[in-house]
This record gives structure tokens, sequence and C-alpha cells, in this order.
């Protein structure tokens, strides 16, 4: 008697599962044109011939996406618990180091939601299922990462000040006017521009000058959540870079007409980026009690060495060329964080972050980091600041900056090889004067000014009365800044709560 | 270069005069000092004298301890790149200053 034989059903190897669960659920159209389905993909003037050659370099199934990312989010939330039933934050290397996570939480979180929203736009509306699918996964990516950021530092706003309204502040407070409008120029250009611009310039050009100063930063300052974050980040980061990458590839291998729009492209969300992140310099060079490394090194090391000096050479097979304004960058890096904490120091009692005159064991780090550039801003503001504390002040700016009409910022910056003049160029466009800060945001304006004539520029719309009245006290209101959220670091609540903390430690033990 | 755009893509200024009434801003840079680490934008009438124009900046630029505020008699005032004497009792507009016009000086 033979036992009838049951064919056994094979189980589908990890890559085959994979395309059948992904793309293989893709249909081709039958009832409607693909222009009509995909309406976004032509207007840019970028040429696709064949969107399966857009690999999905995430290659998880929906299924395996949630348990992975379930497993990395639980190891998250317990360092998170266990830091707060261990009083952690008192192990901080000193609560000025609050400053710098200030900015993140401000900046940061809103930034990771407005990508959240336009890589959903783009699981939807690219044409190649494998592109689309990749989208999907960086969306969910982003908005996990948007709340595990603000997860992360809420148990910081229940002891420091400046946290407790981020997100209306990322909306109305005039330094989140820079990520704010450096977002919302990317979300509202077309899908390839958003993938030029987040995907590849902010995900892969400049991602490591932005993460890897917090987090390390986070590690040498004893913020474990911040740090764990991190590292729970850094699995997605790396998917975010590959899938950049893949993206201008494709572009690039689609069609050699597409060239000479992804360089364009490449060359405005380069200057975009790096004028942004040039909040970062000020960060890492003044606001961390425990230096990581100097804004100039990790420019060396993460953009020269890295970038321009590995990836560039990649991409010149494709005729890429480094990006237009990268020289000003590079000679930018003696100087750049020296301009911008000088920027945040004299608007301070504007911000929701504190700012002081850098203490002797700090200024014996900046002479040592940057020999040549740091002796001028001693003895020119620095010096001259530490003398009007002496006597009892402290010096901030009176009055409103005229701002970049491209990234936002102060007009602080200065002409190449000459730290004491500040850069001013402009531009008439239908005859009203628009000002920048450097030839990169003069080209960048003046390649589109129908949008950047619609910037929101803080300080004018102070001027406009559209920000809850017309004095200092009117607009820190409208803000939602509380005493003990800005100004001086000296003296200032966190200060004072943190010796307090301490003190009583020490009479208790 | 135009927007590349799904549609017409055409709007106006967020900061064009019109929005400031008889007012207009103005961006005053003293060139070469950091202290003040960009130069300032302010809100004036078209109409002020000149005079009181400089008047303001004597008391805005006390701010630097070492401002003297008489120097602002004898700087060589330079507006939108254009180097100016000034007619004191003249308004800001009908000595050349425009919506969110450059007005610079050294001391």
């Amino acid at each position: 008697m033979s036992v009838p034989t049951q064919k056994p059903v094979r189980k589908l190897s990890m890559k085959q599962r994979y395309s059948a669960l992904t793309h293989d659920l893709d249909w081709p159209l039958s009832y409607v044109e693909e222009d009509d389905a995909f309406p976004y993909t032509k207007f840019e003037g970028i040429k696709v011939h064949d969107w399966s050659k857009w690999e999905d370099p995430f290659r998880l199934t929906v299924e395996s996406y949630n348990k992975y990312q379930a497993e990395k989010d639980r190891r998250l939330y317990a360092v998170l618990d266990g830091f707060a039933q261990s009083q952690g934050q008192l192990s901080l290397s000193d609560a000025s180091y609050m400053n710098a996570m200030k900015i993140f939480l401000q900046g940061i979180p809103s930034g990771e939601y407005q990508a959240h929203r336009n890589f959903a736009h783009l699981a939807r509306y690219l044409n190649g299922p494998g592109a689309r699918f990749a989208s999907l996964c960086q969306s969910m990516d982003e908005l996990r990462h948007a709340q595990t950021e603000i997860h992360t530092l809420s148990h910081y706003n229940k002891f420091f000040g400046g946290m407790h309204d981020w997100n209306k502040m990322s909306d109305r407070v005039w330094y989140l006017s820079v990520p704010k409008s450096f977002f919302d120029d990317a979300g509202t250009a077309g899908p390839f521009e958003w993938l030029i611009a987040i995907g590849f310039s902010f995900e892969y050009l400049l991602t490591n000058l932005l993460f890897v100063p917090f987090m390390s930063g986070a590690a040498f300052n004893g913020d474990l959540p911040t740090m764990t974050f991190g590292f729970s980040a850094q699995s997605d980061e790396s998917r975010h870079m590959t899938l950049g990458l893949e993206g201008i590839k494709f572009m690039l291998e689609q069609d050699e007409d597409n060239l000479p729009i992804v360089q364009a492209w490449l060359d405005k969300w380069f200057w975009r980026g790096y004028r942004l992140i040039s909040l970062v310099a000020g960060m890492m060079d003044y606001m961390l009690p425990k230096r990581v490394m100097s804004w100039k090194e990790a420019f060396e090391l993460y953009f020269e060495e890295q970038m321009l000096n590995g990836l560039f050479k990649d991409l010149a097979y494709y005729g890429i060329k480094p990006p237009r304004d990268v020289e000003w960058a590079i000679q930018e890096k003696e100087i750049l964080s020296h301009q911008v904490y000088w920027i945040l120091y004299q608007f301070s009692h504007a911000a929701a972050f504190t700012t002081t005159v850098p203490n002797a064991q700090d200024q014996a780090w900046l002479a040592e980091a940057y020999p040549e550039t740091w002796p001028i801003y001693k003895s020119v503001v620095w010096d001259k600041a530490q003398k009007v504390m002496d006597e009892g002040g402290r010096y901030f700016n009176p009055g409103l900056p005229q701002l970049c009409q491209v990234c936002q910022i102060p007009m602080g910056f200065t002409e190449p090889g000459d730290p004491m003049t500040q850069c001013q160029r402009h531009s008439i466009y239908e005859g009203e004067r628009y000002d920048t800060c450097s030839d990169g945001c003069k080209w960048i304006f003046e390649r589109e000014p129908e949008k950047y004539v619609q910037a929101w520029l803080p300080v004018h719309q102070i001027y406009q009365g559209n920000c809850g009245g017309p004095t200092l006290p009117d607009v820190a209101v409208w803000y939602g800044l509380e005493p003990g959220d800005g100004g001086e670091y000296v003296g200032s609540m966190d200060q004072l709560d943190w010796a307090a903390w301490h003190a009583s430690t020490v009479k208790e033990g | 270069m135009p927007v590349v755009a799904i549609s017409e893509y055409k709007f106006p200024s967020k900061s064009r005069q019109e929005l400031y009434g008889d007012d207009q801003l103005v961006h005053v840079w003293w060139k070469g000092n950091p202290w003040f680490v960009a130069a300032g934008c302010f809100r004036f009438p078209k109409a002020m004298p000149w005079g009181d124009f400089v008047g303001v900046l004597k008391g805005f630029y006390t701010a630097d301890p070492d401002f003297v505020p008489d120097s602002l008699d004898s700087v060589q005032w330079v507006i939108d790149d254009q180097e100016v004497t000034p007619d004191p009792s003249a308004s800001m507009e009908a000595n050349g200053v425009g919506h969110k016009s450059l007005v610079q000086f050294s001391v």
C-alpha cells in the first residue's frame, strides 16, 4: 500500500516573497492613461524610459518593516523609561548642553513630518512600483522619526526651558523659518526635484554633517535618549542615503537630457542645505559643553573627503560636476560657526535657547580648533561682549536684522577672504529690491524669483503687524516664548535650577 | 527663468511696499563693524526727514559701547551703492531712499 504523495508546498525565498508582496502587486493600467494616473512626473522635464530600472533599496515587505521597526522602537522606549526613572537628566554634562537639543527639537521633527508627507505623495504618484514602495517606506520612517524625536526629548521638557511649544515655534520663530522655508521650498517643487533636494542633497550629501554632530554630541554629553534615538534612526538613514543615490543615478541613466536639470537642482540644493546646517556649525563649536569635533573638521571629513573626493568622483562618470558654490563653502569653514553663533548670541532674547560668552575652557578649545580665525573674533566681539557683562550688562541687538530672501538667515555672513565685511547681494525683480547673503542665495533667487518673492520673512512680517504686535514682548508672546526660554545662559532659570539640583544632591549624599 | 510648474505660477511679493502704507522698509548697514552682526531692518515713513532718521540711528547704535553719536554727522553716506550727501531737512524719499534700500556708512 502506498501512501499518497502530496507535493510539499514550496516556501518562497525571501526575495520572491518580497517581490510578490511589493511590486508584483502592481498592475498594468487598462482604462486610464498613464499620464492621467501619474500627472506629476513629466512637467519638470525629466525623461524616463523604463521605470522598472529603479530599484527599491528597502527590500522589505510591509509586514517585515513593521516587525523590524517595532523591535527598534521598543528598545528605544525602554531606554527612555529607564532614563526617566533614574533621573538621567541630572547626569548630563551641563544644563547648557540642552540648548543644542532645543534647536534640534524646535527645528527637526517638523522637518521630518514634512518629509513624511512628501514621501507619502511620491508613494502614490511615482510611476514605478519599486520607486513607490521605497517612498512609502521612507515616508513611514520619517513619521516614526518625528514621533520618536518628540518622545525622546519630552522628558527634558519637564526640567528645562524652551521645549514646551516647539510645534508652534517651528511655525513662527525667526530662526525656525530657516528650516521651515527649506522644506516648503522642496515640498512645493515637483517629485524629481524633491528627490534631489531631500533624497539626495539632504539625506546623502549633508546628512552626516547634520546627524553625526547631534548624536555624537549627545553621546559625549550624557544624553542617552538622544544617542539611542540616533542609533535607532541610523539603519533608516542608511536606506535613505541609498534611495537618494538610487534616485539621482536613475535620472541620469534614463536620458542624457536629464543631466543639466539634475545638475541645476544639485547646485541649488547643495547651497540651500549647506546654509540650513550652518545652525549645526554654531551648535557644534559653541553649544556643546563637551566637544566632539569642530565644524571645520566635520566639514573636511564628511563633506570634502567623503563627498567631494569620493561621491563626486563617481558621479563625474555621468557628467555631474561638484555644486557650483562649493568653493565658497570650503573657504567659509574657518568662520562659519563664529558668525552663526554671534548671530544667535545677539538675538537670543527673542529665541527659545540661551547663549553666553564662551568661558575660558571653551576659548582654549576654539583657539586650538581655529588658530587663525578665533583670535579675530575674540578680540573684535567676544572680549567686548565680556566687558559689557562685567559691567553688569548684556549685549542684545536692539533692532531687527536684514534677512536673506532665500535662506532667511540674518545677513551676517561675510565676503570671501574678508571676515569683517558682511556680504550684501541684491536683485531687482519687477521693480522691487531683494537682498541675499551670498552668491549662492543670489543665484537661487534669480533662477526662480517668482518663488522667493513669496518668502515669509519673519522681520518683514513683524513690521507688517502679523506677529502679535509691534513690540518685542508682543512678538515673544505670539512666538510662545515664556520667561526662562531665551536670553543669557548665565543666571538663566536652567542654570539656576541645575545648580540647585546638584547642590541638593550633595547635601543629601 | 520662470518656475517650472504644473500651472501658471505667479504670486505677489509678500513684502511689497503697499503693505506698509506710507512707510517703507530701510536697511541700515554700519559697514566694517561686526558688533552689529547684520544690517538692521527698520520701518520708517517715506516722508521722515533725513535728519530725524539720523537722530534715530544715533540712539540705536549706542548699543555699541564704543559708538560716538556725533560721529554720524561726518560720515560718508552711501544709498544703494551711490555715495550721497543727503539734505537733512528733505524726506528720506527725496534723498533717494526707496523700499528696502540699503543705507550704509562706516566710522
